[in-house]
C-alpha cells in the first residue's frame, strides 16, 4: 500500500522537477547562508578560544611611561590577579632594502629563556632570540610573508633614535596581535607594518629601560572582578605614568575580532530568514496547487481506505523530500563558501590555524530549518487534503468561478482588450498567490539592495573619514609627546606646505555606571587639514568649551548634548574633571572625543604636548620628504593618507565583491524560484485557455502575452515593495552591523536601487521567457480533447 | 458572398498515423474529398472513426502524415505554423462539444477575443443577438447554462464572419431543444451568409439538415449521401 503511494510521490517529484529544483534552490540558499555564517562564526570563536588558551592571552592590559620591573610582582599580588607579566613595547622605523615608503615595526620584548606565561609567541620557524645577541628578532608571519622575509634576513631599524641592524631568527605570531594595526590605521597593512619580538635584555638596552617596563598584561583568576583589578592596577601604576588599565573589550585586536563575530551573528539573523520565508511561500503555493489538481485522486485514495493521516503524510513527505534536496545542496554550498570566506579571514586575521569546520549544531540547525520551513509551507495543503470528503472530491473539480463584480469593473473601466481582461482578472482571481509572487520578487530585490547598500555605506564612510575629514598627505607620530619645537622643525623641510599639530590625552569618560576608555583629541584652532563631518555632510567646528563626542561614544555612554560627563585623565596628573557635552558629531569610525586646546590644557593642568603632526606637502617633493622624515630621530611613524585609502578600498573590494557575488546569486535564486513556480503554475492552469486562443487564430507571440503579461505585471508590481523592503532591510542591517569600532552609515545610492532592480528583473524576465517558450509546444488538439 | 461558388477544400490521399512507441494508429487512411464553398456537410460515424482528426486537419489545427490539402488556392500542407495560424484566424470558425469559453471573460468579452483580431468582424453584440443572448452579454460562463455557453461559443465563431465553420459534436452535451437552437444558428449562417459548414455528430437525425452526409468508418469515408432536400433544424427529430 505504502509502496504505491511512494511511487506516486517519486512520479510527482519527477514530473514537477523544475519546480522542485527551484524550491530546493531557495532552501539551499537559506541552508547555505545559515551554515556559512554560523559555521564561520563558530570556527572563528573556537579557534580564538583555543589560541587564547594555549598562548595565555591576557585579560587585562595596562600601559605606562616607565615603571620598574618590580611593579609586576605587586600587580600579580592584587586579589583576583592570577599572574602578571611586564614587557616593553617600542615602535621602530624600518629601512627595508629597495623600499621608499615608510615601514614600521612594533617591537615587543620576549624572554630569551622562553618562559613567558602570557601572550606567548607561537614559533612557526626558527628560534627565540638569544641573550647577548642584541639584534635577533622574531618577525610576525604575516609581515614576513608580505615582505618575503626569511630566517637570516637582516633589516636596518631606527629604534629610539638609534640605528640598529636586526636579524630574523624566528617567524611567529601571538594572540594579542591577531588583528595588528599600525597606530592611526584601520586596516592591517602587512607590507608596511609588522610586529617584532626582541630579546628582553636587548630591548631594555635599545630603549634605555634597564629593569624597567612600559606595558603590563594580567591573567585574572576565575570569577575575579575585572573592574576591581583595573582600579587597583591604576592605583599602583599612577606614579609611573599609567595610562589606565583596560580589559579585553578595549583591546584592539580582540575588539576587532569581536566586531567581526558580531557581524556574522547579525548576518545569520537577517539573511537566512528571508530565504526561509520565500521557501514557505513556494511550498505553500506549489503544494496547494498540487492538492487542487489531485483532489479526485485523494478522494479515490480515501475511498480505497487510506487514512487521513496516510494522505496528509504523503503530501508532507513531498515537501520534506524537496527540503532534503535543498538542504543537501545548501550544506555543500555552505562548506564551499565557508572555505572562500575563511580564506579571506586568514588575510586580515593572524591565526596559527584556522579551519572552516561546520559544527554539528550548525549542521543540525540547517537541517531542522529546511525541514521545518517545508513542513510549515505544507500545513495549509495538508490540512485541505485531510479535510477533503471523498465523495465531494471525486466529483469533477468546480471550475474557477468568475462573477460580475469588482473584478469585471476593472476591465470595463480600463477599456482593456479581451486578452488584457484575461490577465487582470486572473491576477485578481488568485489574489493570495499573486501577492506572494510580488512579495517573493520584492524580497529578492530587497535582499540584493541591502547588500549593495553595504558598498555605498563603505564608500560613504571612506569619503567622510578620509576624503573630506582629512586633507593632510602625511601624518607623523612621535615616539613621545613633544613640544611645539618639532612643528617648527617640520615646517623647515623643503616642500612641506603646511604643518598642524594634533594633541591627545588618554582619558576615561564616566557617566554613572557606564565608562569608556578613549582619547580626547584636539586639532589647532582654525585647522585647514582636519574637519569633522557629521552624517548630513555638514562641517562641525570644535566647541569653544566642553567636549564634542562622536555619536557612537555618546550612545555608548548614554549622553546627550548638554549632559555633564566625568573625565578621568589617565597618566600625568590623573585629574578628575566634569565637562559638558557641547556637541555630538555623527562620525562613522571609532568612539572618539574632541575638544579644543584650551579644554585639553584644563584637563592636563599643563600645556598639552604634541602627539602627532599633520603635513600637507608638495607632491613633487613627497619622496624626498618621506626620506628626510625617516631619518628624524624620535619619530614613531609616518602614515600616508593615500595608502590608507587604497588599503581600505582594496579590503572593501576583496570582501564586498565576494559577498556581492554570493548575494547576486542568492537574490537571483529567489527571483528565479518564485517566478519559475508562478509561471509553471500559471501555465498549467491556463494551458486550456491558451490552446483555445491558438485555435481561434492567435499567434504564439499573442498567446505568450497572456502568460508573460500577467507575470510582467506582478514583477513590475514588485519593484516598489522591493525598494521599500530593501530600504528597511538595509537600515536594519547597518544598525545590526554597527559596533564600537564602526558605525555604518545608511547611505543608499540610486545606482544600488537601479542595479538591484535591473538584476532581479533580468533574472525574472529570463525565467518568464524560459517558461513562455512552452507556448510554442502547446498541443492544441490534445488540450482540447481533455475536458479541463 | 458566393452562395454556390468554387471549391473550398480539396484533399487527396490524406492520411494521419499516430505513432506511440511500437503501435501505430491509423486515424485516417487515404481520404479524398472536395467541399464546395457554401456547402453544408454532416460527418457521421462511430467513435474513433477519424472524424475529429479530419476536421482538425481541415481547420489547420493538425497536419496530415501524407497527402495534400488545399483551401481554395492555398496548399495547407505546405504552410508554416505561423501561416497556418493566420489561415485559421482569417477563414475558420470552430465550435467544440465542450464550449472552450474563457471562464474569466464575460459572454461579450469571449466574443471580443475573436473580433479583436478578425479582419471584418460584426460587432460582438450583434453576434450575441444572432444567438439570442444579447441580454446576457455581461454574464460569465459560470453564470450561463450549458446551452447558453454553447451559443456564446457559436456567437464567437460566427462573429468574424468566417468562410468556414467547423463544428465537432456541437450538440453533444446539450438536450435536444437546446441543440436545435444551436443548429438553427449554424444553419442560418450557412444559408444567409454562405458559410461553408461542416458538422460532426453522432446523431443520424441531424444529417437531414445538410447538403451532403459523409459516413466515416475506420479512417475512411465509407459512404456519401447527397440530400435532395434539406430540412430545417426545427423540423429535425431525434
Ligand atoms: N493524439 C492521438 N494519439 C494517438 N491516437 C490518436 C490521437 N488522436 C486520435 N487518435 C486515434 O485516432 C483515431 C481517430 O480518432 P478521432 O479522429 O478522434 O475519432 P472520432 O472523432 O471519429 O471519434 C482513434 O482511434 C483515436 O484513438
Ligand atoms: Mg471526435
Amino acid at each position: 500500500m505504502v509502496a504505491a503511494l511512494d511511487r506516486k510521490l517519486l512520479r510527482n517529484l519527477w514530473h514537477m522537477r523544475g519546480q522542485v529544483l527551484a524550491i530546493a534552490l531557495v532552501l539551499a540558499a537559506a541552508a547555505a547562508t545559515f551554515v556559512l555564517s554560523t559555521g564561520v562564526h563558530s570556527s572563528l570563536t573556537a579557534t580564538r578560544a583555543a589560541y587564547y588558551d594555549r598562548n595565555g592571552f591576557a585579560d587585562v592590559f595596562a600601559g605606562m611611561t616607565r615603571a620598574p620591573r618590580s611593579v609586576v610582582a605587586r600587580v600579580a599580588a592584587i586579589p583576583g590577579a592570577q599572574r602578571a607579566q611586564g614587557s616593553i613595547i617600542q615602535y621602530a622605523t624600518l629601512d627595508m632594502p629597495g623600499r621608499k615608503d615608510p615601514v614600521r615595526a612594533l617591537l615587543n620584548s620576549i624572554r630569551e629563556d622562553g618562559r613567558d606565561s602570557i601572550n606567548r609567541v607561537t614559533l612557526r620557524e626558527g628560534r627565540l632570540p638569544e641573550e647577548g645577541k642584541p639584534g635577533e628578532v622574531i618577525v610576525d608571519e604575516a609581515f614576513a610573508s608580505a615582505n618575503d622575509m626569511a630566517l637570516g634576513d637582516r633589516v636596518e631599524a631606527l629604534i629610539y633614535g638609534v640605528q640598529q641592524e636586526l636579524t630574523v631568527v624566528g617567524i611567529g605570531l601571538a594572540p594579542n596581535y591577531i588583528y595588528a594595526l599600525a597606530p592611526g590605521e584601520l586596516i592591517p597593512d602587512n607590507r608596511r607594518f609588522g610586529v617584532f619580538w626582541m630579546g628582553q635584555k636587548a630591548l631594555e638596552a635599545a630603549t634605555d629601560r634597564t629593569d624597567a617596563i612600559n606595558t603590563l598584561s594580567v591573567v585574572l583568576q576565575r570569577g575575579a572582578s575585572e573592574p576591581d583589578v583595573i582600579r587597583q592596577i591604576d592605583t599602583i601604576l599612577a606614579p609611573y605614568g599609567g595610562t589606565g588599565a583596560y580589559g579585553r573589550k578595549d583591546h584592539l585586536s580582540h575588539a576587532f575580532l569581536d566586531n567581526e563575530l558580531m557581524q556574522l551573528e547579525a548576518m545569520t539573523k537577517v539573511i537566512p530568514p528571508v530565504f526561509l520565508l520565500v521557501a514557505v511561500f513556494l511550498v505553500y503555493i506549489v503544494l496547494g496547487r498540487m492538492i487542487r489538481i489531485e483532489r479526485t485522486q485523494i478522494g479515490l485514495l480515501k475511498a480505497f481506505g487510506y487514512s487521513d493521516v496516510a494522505v496528509g503524510w504523503h503530501y508532507l513527505k513531498f515537501a520534506l523530500v524537496v527540503a532534503a534536496i535543498g538542504c543537501l545542496l545548501g550544506l555543500a554550498a555552505g562548506v564551499w563558501m565557508g572555505r572562500a570566506m575563511t580564506g579571506l579571514y586568514a588575510e586580515y586575521y593572524r591565526f596559527p590555524f584556522l579551519a572552516y569546520r561546520i559544527s554539528s549544531e550548525a549542521f543540525l540547525g540547517a537541517v531542522a530549518l529546511s525541514l521545518g520551513t517545508a513542513a510549515l509551507g505544507a500545513i495549509g495543503g495538508m490540512y485541505r487534503a485531510v479535510r477533503l470528503n471523498p465523495a465531494v472530491a471525486m466529483a469533477p473539480p468546480p471550475p474557477p468561478i468568475y462573477r460580475a463584480g469588482f473584478v469585471s469593473k476593472i476591465g470595463h473601466a480600463g477599456g482593456f482588450s479581451a486578452v488584457g481582461n484575461m490577465i487582470v482578472r486572473h491576477i485578481a482571481r488568485w489574489p493570495g498567490r499573486s501577492a506572494l509572487t510580488v512579495l517573493g520578487v520584492a524580497l529578492s530585490a530587497g535582499l540584493l539592495f541591502s547588500t549593495m547598500q553595504f558598498m555605498d555605506s563603505s564608500r560613504t564612510m571612506i569619503d567622510s573619514f578620509f576624503l573630506r575629514g582629512q586633507a593632510q598627505d602625511l601624518t607623523v607620530t612621535f615616539v613621545e609627546p613633544r613640544n611645539e619645537d618639532v612643528i617648527y622643525a617640520l615646517r623647515q623641510i623643503p616642500g612641506v606646505q603646511r604643518v598642524e599639530p594634533t594633541r591627545g590625552l588618554a582619558v576615561r569618560l564616566v557617566n554613572g555606571v557606564r565608562s569608556k576608555r578613549t582619547a580626547v583629541e584636539s586639532t589647532m584652532a582654525g585647522s585647514q587639514l582636519v574637519s569633522h563631518i557629521d552624517a548630513s555632510g555638514k562641517k562641525l567646528e570644535l566647541p569653544p568649551g566642553g567636549l564634542m563626542l562622536s555619536r557612537q561614544l555618546a550612545d555608548e555612554l548614554d549622553l546627550k548634548a548638554g549632559d555633564v560627563v566625568r573625565v578621568e585623565l589617565l597618566g600625568g596628573r590623573q585629574t578628575r574633571t566634569g565637562l559638558r557635552v557641547a556637541s555630538i558629531v555623527d562620525e562613522f569610525i571609532g568612539s572618539r572625543a574632541y575638544a579644543n586646546e584650551r579644554t585639553l590644557e584644563l584637563l592636563a593642568r599643563d600645556a598639552s604636548p604634541v602627539g602627532s603632526a599633520l603635513l600637507k606637502v608638495d607632491p613633487a617633493d613627497r619622496q624626498a620628504i618621506i626620506a628626510r622624515l625617516k631619518d628624524m630621530p624620535l619619530l614613531l611613524g609616518i602614515s600616508e593618507r593615500d595608502a590608507s585609502v587604497r588599503l581600505f578600498e582594496s579590503m572593501i573590494e576583496d570582501n564586498l565583491f565576494t559577498m556581492l557575488f554570493f548575494y547576486i546569486t542568492f537574490a537571483s535564486v529567489i527571483a528565479v524560484g518564485v517566478v519559475y513556480n508562478s509561471a509553471r503554475i500559471l501555465f498549467a492552469e491556463r494551458a486550456h485557455e491558451l490552446a483555445t486562443l491558438r485555435v481561434l487564430g492567435y499567434y504564439h507571440s499573442e498567446v505568450a502575452i497572456v502568460l508573460a503579461g500577467e507575470l510582467a505585471l506582478l514583477i513590475v508590481a514588485a519593484i516598489l515593495p522591493g525598494c521599500l523592503i530593501g530600504y528597511s532591510l538595509a537600515q536594519l542591517m547597518t544598525e545590526m552591523f554597527s559596533s564600537d569600532l564602526f558605525r555604518l552609515p545608511f547611505a543608499p545610492s540610486r545606482a544600488s536601487y537601479g542595479w538591484s532592480i535591473v538584476i532581479v528583473l533580468a533574472a525574472a524576465i529570463g525565467t518568464v521567457l524560459l517558461v513562455v517558450r512552452r507556448v510554442t509546444r502547446l498541443d492544441m488538439v490534445a488540450v482540447l480533447k481533455a475536458r479541463d | 458572398m458566393p452562395i454556390d461558388g468554387g471549391i473550398a477544400f480539396r484533399c487527396a490521399g490524406l492520411r494521419k498515423t499516430y505513432r506511440s512507441g511500437e503501435t501505430e494508429v491509423h486515424a485516417l487512411r487515404s481520404v479524398d474529398l472536395s467541399v464546395r464553398q457554401g456547402e453544408s456537410l454532416v460527418l457521421l460515424g462511430p467513435s474513433g472513426s477519424g472524424k475529429s482528426t479530419m476536421l482538425n486537419i481541415i481547420g489547420g489545427l493538425d497536419r496530415p502524415t501524407e497527402g495534400t490539402l488545399h483551401y481554395q488556392d492555398i496548399e495547407l500542407t505546405g504552410l508554416s505554423d505561423h501561416d497556418l495560424t493566420r489561415f485559421r484566424r482569417r477563414h475558420i470558425g470552430f465550435i467544440f462539444q465542450f464550449y472552450n469559453l474563457i471562464p474569466s471573460l464575460t459572454a461579450e468579452e469571449n466574443v471580443n477575443l475573436v473580433t479583436d483580431i478578425a479582419e471584418a468582424p460584426m460587432p460582438a453584440i450583434e453576434a450575441l443577438d444572432l444567438v439570442g443572448l444579447a441580454d446576457r452579454r455581461h454574464h460569465y460562463p459560470a453564470q450561463l447554462s450549458g446551452g447558453e455557453q454553447q451559443r456564446v461559443a457559436v456567437a464567437r465563431a460566427i462573429a468574424k464572419q468566417p468562410a468556414v465553420l467547423l463544428c465537432d459534436e456541437p450538440t453533444g452535451a446539450l438536450d435536444s431543444a437546446t441543440g436545435v437552437r444551436v443548429l438553427q444558428t449554424l444553419d442560418r449562417a450557412n444559408r444567409e451568409l454562405g458559410t461553408t459548414l461542416l458538422i460532426i455528430t453522432h446523431n443520424a437525425g441531424i444529417a437531414a439538415m445538410a447538403d451532403r452526409v459523409l459516413h466515416f468508418l475506420d479512417g475512411q469515408i465509407s459512404q456519401e449521401v447527397v440530400n435532395q432536400t434539406r430540412i430545417r433544424p426545427d423540423e429535425l427529430t431525434w
